[in-house]
């Protein structure tokens, strides 16, 4: 008896090791993120854990942003505008919904419409305030005619919110959406793992290359290294801190890339609350801070250095990195000339949830040290800190990483927790709203960002790099993230497994 | 016996009503909106509004109260505002793995810290007795968290022979589910395991100065039949009140120890409801986990009568 139950043992060990090993078909992938998403309806969450797996996966838009940051025709194969008021798309013709049906103008007014309906609790009902009316003129051709010109009329349709999904699936959008996407949502184990499958009716011919995606939570980002290495994952798309880099670098097995984000991290200061409410102060704090340093100490040196509040996948990025450069001399001379030579206390709150903003702390409060500047940290968690800091904006200073795209307007609103209150900044932010020309918009975006250095409402620190690390022959990864989602259209394994 | 049963049943849902209460005013008193995360950093006041409106947190905290009682009476405890689901549904959902990781965790300890302890005792103050000491302070001073990651590290990535986390399901076979759940048990039972060897330790020790041991010894009995029919029965009382106790604890640390090998179970949940102020999953599993623990407690008193004849509970 004995011995046969040791028999069984180890036979199941072996059976269960072997089985492991084959239980992953060859044009398959396993990756690895950090957050479950909340829900998957894009008309109900901003979260990006959700956008990671929903959008251009799952459910796509009119138009799309692409890998390199550009607006091209997706759903909609072109556009037509003569007064940058009333925009016509012409449908691509026979593609379908995941549920068999083909997708119709009607369908896309009823999302939109839908978007703008405040009962709908839509996250992001400002992308479509300008909206004014929707024609269907046919099944394939769709008008929308603004009350104003609005410059980002086109890209916030091509945003998380502005998702096209058939009107008969708007009851399931969070557990089990339908769009137009190359994936279809094979299965959602609550707490485990999201399983998408290759739609075999994409319609984009050759895509995706994959026949399954699964999308497994692993939170503890050590947890996710153990999972690389043991091969238990095939890639990390948001997981991995810049402190696993190096390691990974020297290993053969995985491919390394870094690439652009539009996530600017920046030390936010109370501009209403004394001292910083006093420019020569904000200035002060900016040139005391030694922006190379924090990228090497606080991210491994990961991590672009910026001036300004505009990343470099936008369009009108000006590099200002170098605009207010390190100066301690310079910083203890604004100080006194602001009525501080000794210096002054601050509190610096961050939220552990987010890594780098403790990280890049300690440095800064070593750094403002040697002007003078005592910081004492506090860390919060990120419910208080999104009602203390970011509503109720009671702090003098934070860390924190602005992911959202084209996010300029926040320095234009003087209630945003920056309290920062320039009448021309607003009414240049204006204009830009309405400019359509490119060259004139691109001149307001560079002064814009000028004066953002001049003011300093926050000291603009670096870009979060993004980290991409898979196995080596997983190719087709987007190399920036020019836009808060994970497209796995391309991706697929370059050899046999 | 009935009259006693009674009395603990009244004392359970006395325990779980001020638990549900206190949990209640907890969650709505720590600062942080559920629907101001929702809506995380785009948030504008009216979405926060109308969205506060839709999850009823608009509310007078005595109405919510009372309307959330009424349904957990009933068996509903409501539904999660981030999952969309039923509470009582994401809770059974998340047993499969929380249970046996609990059991599996509680019977490793046992397994390891029994034996460990009574031989600890018979060694009293010689090298094998000192070396279970070190060693079980070691598994105490070790956090759960980081033996768990070590385990990873060696038995995952360095000898493949476990997956580094995740749970597949109990569908996928036994074998499977076991393999998943086998180092983060052994990490959560290692450190509980190495409290209950002092215990163990000290309990048989006590109880090999009575009298009545002499007395067996004094008869001529082999010293194995003193240890275990004599010794050790009479010493399982504290024994069996601190593993009652760890049962307990093997729960709350499991939160710790899902988290690191990514099981989706009830630690997991808790956590990420705690995160995004999911209010009625807190309060669910909070429920959940007191009642669970006020039962083990009831479990091991009952146990008191089962070992030692002289305790009876009609009185």
């Amino acid at each position: 008896m004995r011995r046969t139950v040791v028999l069984l043992v180890i036979a199941s060990v072996a059976l269960g090791i072997a089985g492991f090993a084959a239980a992953q078909a060859p044009r398959a992938l396993v990756v690895q993120t950090g957050t479950e998403p909340p829900g998957l309806d894009l008309t109900a969450t901003p979260a990006s854990a959700t956008a990671g797996v929903v959008l251009y996966n799952i459910q796509e838009c009119l138009v799309k942003v692409d890998a390199h940051g550009k607006i091209v025709p997706w759903l909609a194969e072109r556009w037509h505008t003569s007064d940058n008021r009333n925009y016509t798309f012409f449908l691509k013709k026979g593609v379908r919904f995941h549920n068999g049906r083909e997708l119709k103008a009607a369908d896309v007014k009823f999302v939109i419409e839908r978007a703008m309906n405040p009962e709908t609790k839509h996250p992001y009902p400002q992308y479509y305030a300008a909206i004014g009316d929707i024609i269907v003129k046919d099944d394939y051709t769709i008008t929308f005619s603004l009350k104003s010109p609005t410059a980002n009329f086109l890209l916030n349709l091509a945003r998380q919110g502005s998702v096209i999904y058939p009107r008969e699936a708007v009851e399931t959008l969070k557990s089990a959406p339908v769009g137009t996407g190359p994936f279809t949502l094979g299965e959602w184990v609550r707490g485990d793992r999201i399983v998408l499958k290759r739609n075999p009716d994409y319609h984009v011919k050759g895509l995706p290359k994959l026949e399954q995606v699964t999308y497994r939570f692993i939170p503890d980002p050590n947890a996710a290294l153990a999972a690389l290495k043991a091969g238990d994952i095939d890639a990390s798309l948001f997981g991995l801190g810049p402190e696993h880099v190096a390691d990974l670098k020297k290993d053969g097995r995985f491919d390394v890339t870094i690439g652009e984000t539009t996530n600017d991290v920046i030390l936010a200061m109370n501009n209403s609350r004394k001292p910083f409410s006093d420019v020569r102060v904000r200035r002060a704090v900016t040139y005391a801070i030694n922006k190379p340093d924090v990228v090497k100490l606080a991210m491994f040196g990961l991590g672009r250095v910026i001036g300004s509040t505009v990343d470099p996948l936008n369009p009108y990025f000006v590099d200002l990195a170098g605009a207010m450069p390190y100066d301690p001399a310079r910083a203890k001379k604004l100080l006194a000339e602001a009525g501080y030579p000794n210096g002054f206390e601050a509190v610096l709150k961050v939220a552990p949830q987010y890594y780098y903003t403790v990280r890049s702390g300690e440095v800064i409060v070593d750094q403002l040290a040697k002007v003078g500047v005592k910081v004492r940290i506090e860390q919060i968690e990120w419910g208080q800190w999104l009602s203390r800091v970011w509503k109720e904006a009671d702090y003098d200073l934070t860390i924190i990483g602005h992911a959202e795209a084209w996010d300029i307007a926040n320095y234009a609103n003087p209630k945003y927790y920056f309290r920062y209150d320039s009448a021309k900044f607003q009414e240049l932010f204006q204009k830009s709203e309405v400019t359509l020309d490119d060259k004139a918009r691109r001149e307001q975006y560079v002064q814009m960002q000028k004066m953002l250095v001049d003011d300093a409402p926050a000291v603009f620190l670096f870009i979060h790099p993004r980290l991409v690390v898979a196995k080596k022959g997983v190719t087709g990864f987007w190399k920036d993230l020019p836009i808060p989602s994970s497209d796995l259209s391309e991706v697929g394994w370059s050899a046999a497994k | 016996m009935k009259r006693y049963v009674l009395r603990r049943v009244a004392a359970f849902a006395v325990t779980l009503l001020f638990v549900s209460a206190l949990v209640f005013v907890v969650v709505r008193v720590l600062p942080g909106d559920p629907a101001a995360l929702i809506l995380g950093t785009e948030q504008n006041p009216e979405t926060v509004a109308r969205l506060r409106r839709s999850l009823g947190l608009d509310r007078p905290l005595v109405v919510q109260y009372a309307e959330w009682l009424s349904g957990a009476v009933r068996g509903d405890l409501g539904t999660s505002i981030q999952y969309d689901v039923p509470v009582g549904r994401l809770i059974v959902s998340r047993l499969p793995v929380t249970l046996p990781l609990t059991l599996l965790a509680g019977a490793l300890m046992v397994a390891v810290a029994l034996p460990l302890g009574v031989y600890a005792a018979t060694r009293y103050r010689r090298t094998a007795d000192y070396v279970a000491m070190i060693v079980s302070q070691l598994g105490i001073a070790v956090p759960s968290f980081w033996s768990g990651l070590l385990l990873i590290l060696f038995f995952s990535v360095h000898l493949g022979w476990f997956r580094s986390g995740g749970f597949e399901g109990w569908s996928a076979g036994l074998w499977p589910g076991v393999r998943s759940l086998l180092l983060p048990a052994v990490a959560l039972g290692f450190f509980q395991a190495a409290v209950l060897v002092r215990a163990t330790r000290s309990a048989v020790l006590e109880v090999m100065r009575e009298d009545f041991v002499r007395t067996a010894r004094a008869k001529g009995l082999p010293e194995r039949r003193v240890i275990t029919l004599h010794t050790l029965r009479n010493a399982l009382i504290p024994i069996i009140t601190v593993v009652g106790l760890q049962l307990g604890q093997l729960m709350a640390g499991s939160i710790v120890l899902e988290s690191v090998f990514a099981l989706p179970g009830l630690g997991r949940l808790a956590l990420v409801a705690i995160n995004a102020r999911d209010l009625p999953v807190v309060q669910g599993v909070t429920l959940f986990v007191a009642a669970s623990i006020v039962s083990i407690n009831f479990a091991v008193d009952l146990a008191y009568a089962f070992v030692d004849p002289r305790i009876k509970y009609d009185a």
